[in-house]
């Protein structure tokens, strides 16, 4: 264990923090205001769907994946007990109408990421407006990029007859352009904690971010947290430096997360959808075509539905040594199917080849087992500390 | 200072190991209570008194579910890491642990130095637990430890498929019901554990095999479980004390690095 080379309070100035505290309430604030400008509100569940499009539509994407243990039982009306939480948290908030954007939304555009979301948005597309981008499963394929393609030029359709406005390609230019910077703004942000002693913890990492993507004000914090790092340090030195792999942690599900942090771990890096996944690939602003371009960026997202999903590996092998990760630890919502069988993939990964332990944890969004998650995290840090002893 | 003392407090029960020099003089058990910080306390006191030993000469690490009420422990260590210290200590070259206790199972995957290379852990529900085990010999009244004798009658074990305990003894009754004996139901219940926590394996047993945690007193477990494993599984020496022996160790390590 080395000592830390800074004070506590050198650490990031909190202002940035507590500005995306109270994201949430930023973002309504903003949907409300465009929304009252005539600019439509369209929902999206997960990161395959470009933001790009929708920003060209002049439309507010706006992320709608339920974090909430609450809207879960008035979920399970309409839905089986057994299937993922994230899902079924998304699902109570249409039944409740107690999400503000979803209920602002004037589009949903879902994606075939898992059967229990597709079937989902069948319920939910009875009383809303839904469009489902079909993903190739086999990336790999000959003809899967262009099947892609046309997936995208089929919701670019969508969004310019159910808005009436036409998609240009300067249109698309300019979004891309803006994505490209907060995704190069939250990659540099998520860099920061390569360091031997990181300015921030994971959570922080986290929660730098916003619902609604390409926000001006949010860039500027963004900003403010880079130029303010350098000179900060959370006092993690003697943390154990945990890799935190597969499924999202939407807003309000973050308890897995806090509970390696809370027991003496740093999550030094988030392989998932709701961290570094989805910005490590940029839209190529040099294509002639910027459709293309936007496709073929969100089409090499590694998620666990995707068959020979060895993207993923790569990525887990690149970021586990850049992020001198000491141990990963999996998290899997219950009855998450793919990521719980790619699991298998990853341990064998963390172990053969890493030569670092590996922890999967299968919970949903109910507080029970937290004591019990809290065992099984710290015998795997009393694990990673003996192992360092012992060499 | 070469006093040091282990505290397990696990869900039933409360055990206190003391250490001098490394080796065992003292250790003590009681079960678990409602005031559970105090009945701690007075377990402990009561090994030190038994051996002489003031308190402020012990360095204390806890282990157990309710390791954080132990007052004037140095440190906490999980149960996983305690075990396989104890484990290692008293069998040494064991490289997988089976621990069942009170609440929930284990399984422990060591390195050849004893150090914890995996584990796995039944913690969402009792049916691999000792607690499994209380309830079904309270309904067939039969007193625990003489639930194994009991077992060892069996001409043809019950088969349980009840996941949880509370099907479980719906399941029990069922069965006493149409007849079965309480020697089946008793060698159903401890073949059914055992299944239960040889899942956990996932087929990967490194013998030696060790078997600790207060259900390994339950004589017939560990047949039950070299049964389900299909390798020879021995019961860890003193097994409901290889926790509060490897918190023990390990307090006596305390400050070393």
């Amino acid at each position: 264990m080395s000592e830390c080379r800074h004070r506590q309070d050198d650490a990031v100035d909190i202002t940035p923090i507590a500005w995306f505290a109270r994201m949430i309430p930023h973002c309504l604030d903003y949907a409300v205001t465009a929304k009252t400008r005539g600019r439509p509100v369209v929902g999206m569940m997960c990161e395959y769907t470009p933001r790009e499009l929708i920003m060209a539509a002049g439309g507010v994407p706006v992320c709608l994946c339920g974090g909430s243990a609450k809207t879960v039982e008035a979920a399970e009306r309409d839905l089986p007990n057994n299937l993922c939480p994230l899902i079924k948290s998304t699902y109570g908030y249409h039944v409740l109408k107690s999400n503000p954007f979803l209920e602002m939304a004037d589009l949903i555009v879902s994606e075939t990421t898992c059967d229990g979301k597709k079937k989902m948005c069948e319920l939910m597309a009875q009383t809303r407006p839904m469009h489902v981008l079909a993903l190739p499963q086999r990336p790999d394929d000959a003809d899967a990029r262009e099947s892609w393609y046309h997936e995208l030029v089929k919701l670019k359709a969508t969004l310019e007859e159910r808005f009436n406005v036409v998609i240009t390609d300067d249109a698309l230019r300019v979004s891309s352009r803006v994505m490209n910077r907060e995704r190069a703004l939250r990659r540099e942000i998520a860099g920061l904690m390569k360091s031997d002693c990181p300015p921030l913890t994971g959570r922080q990492v986290l929660q730098l971010k916003s619902s609604i993507a390409g926000l001006s004000a949010d860039f500027a914090q963004y900003e403010r947290v880079i130029e303010q790092a350098g000179s900060g340090c959370a006092c993690a030195a003697s943390k154990v430096r945990v890799l935190l792999t597969g499924v999202p942690l939407p807003n309000g599900a973050e308890r897995v997360l806090d509970l390696i942090e809370e027991h003496d771990g740093l999550v030094v890096c988030q392989e998932n959808c709701t961290g570094l996944r989805p910005l490590i690939d940029d839209v190529d602003l040099d294509h002639p075509d910027p459709l293309r371009a936007i496709a073929d960026k969100y089409y090499h997202l590694p998620c666990s539905v995707m068959m020979q999903n060895t993207r993923r590996m790569d990525l887990l092998r690149q970021l586990a040594a850049e992020y001198h990760a000491e141990c990963i630890v999996e998290l899997v919502w219950q009855a998450c199917i793919t990521y719980d069988v790619e699991a298998y993939f990853v341990r064998k990964l963390a172990e053969e080849e890493l030569r670092i332990p590996y922890l999967r944890i299968q919970t949903d969004y109910s507080p029970a087992d937290s004591a019990r998650i809290a065992v099984r995290i710290q015998a795997l840090f009393e694990t990673v500390q003996g192992r360092k002893v012992a060499s | 200072m070469s006093f040091s003392a282990g505290i397990d407090a696990g869900s039933r029960t409360i055990k206190v190991v003391l250490l001098q020099a490394g080796e065992v003089i003292a250790r003590g058990i009681a079960d678990q209570g409602i005031a559970q910080e105090a009945e701690i306390e007075r377990l402990f006191l009561r090994v030190l008194g038994e051996a002489g030993v003031e308190r402020e000469a012990v360095r204390t690490v806890a282990t157990g579910y309710a390791r954080n009420l132990v007052r004037g422990a140095e440190k906490t260590y999980t149960e996983i890491t305690c075990h396989a210290r104890g484990v290692a200590r008293l069998a040494p070259g064991a490289r997988t642990i089976i621990e069942i206790g009170g609440q929930d199972s284990k399984l422990l995957w060591l390195e050849p130095n004893g150090l914890v290379r995996d584990f796995a852990m039944n913690d969402r529900c009792a049916a691999g637990s000792g607690r499994f085990l209380e309830t079904v010999a309270a309904r067939l009244s039969v007193p625990l430890p003489e639930m194994g004798a009991l077992a060892a009658r069996s001409t043809s074990p019950a088969v349980i498929n009840s996941t949880c305990v509370v099907f479980a003894e719906t399941e029990i009754i069922g069965l006493l019901a149409d007849g079965a004996s309480p020697a089946d139901v008793a060698a159903g219940i401890q073949g059914s554990l055992a299944r239960r926590v040889s899942v956990l394996a996932g087929g990967q047993v490194v013998p030696p095999v060790y078997f600790t945690g207060g259900v390994a007193l339950v004589p017939g477990m560990d047949t039950a479980l070299a049964e389900a494993f299909g390798c020879p599984v021995a019961v860890a020496p003193d097994p409901q004390f290889t926790g509060a022996l490897g918190a023990a160790l390990l307090a006596s390590e305390l400050g070393r690095c």
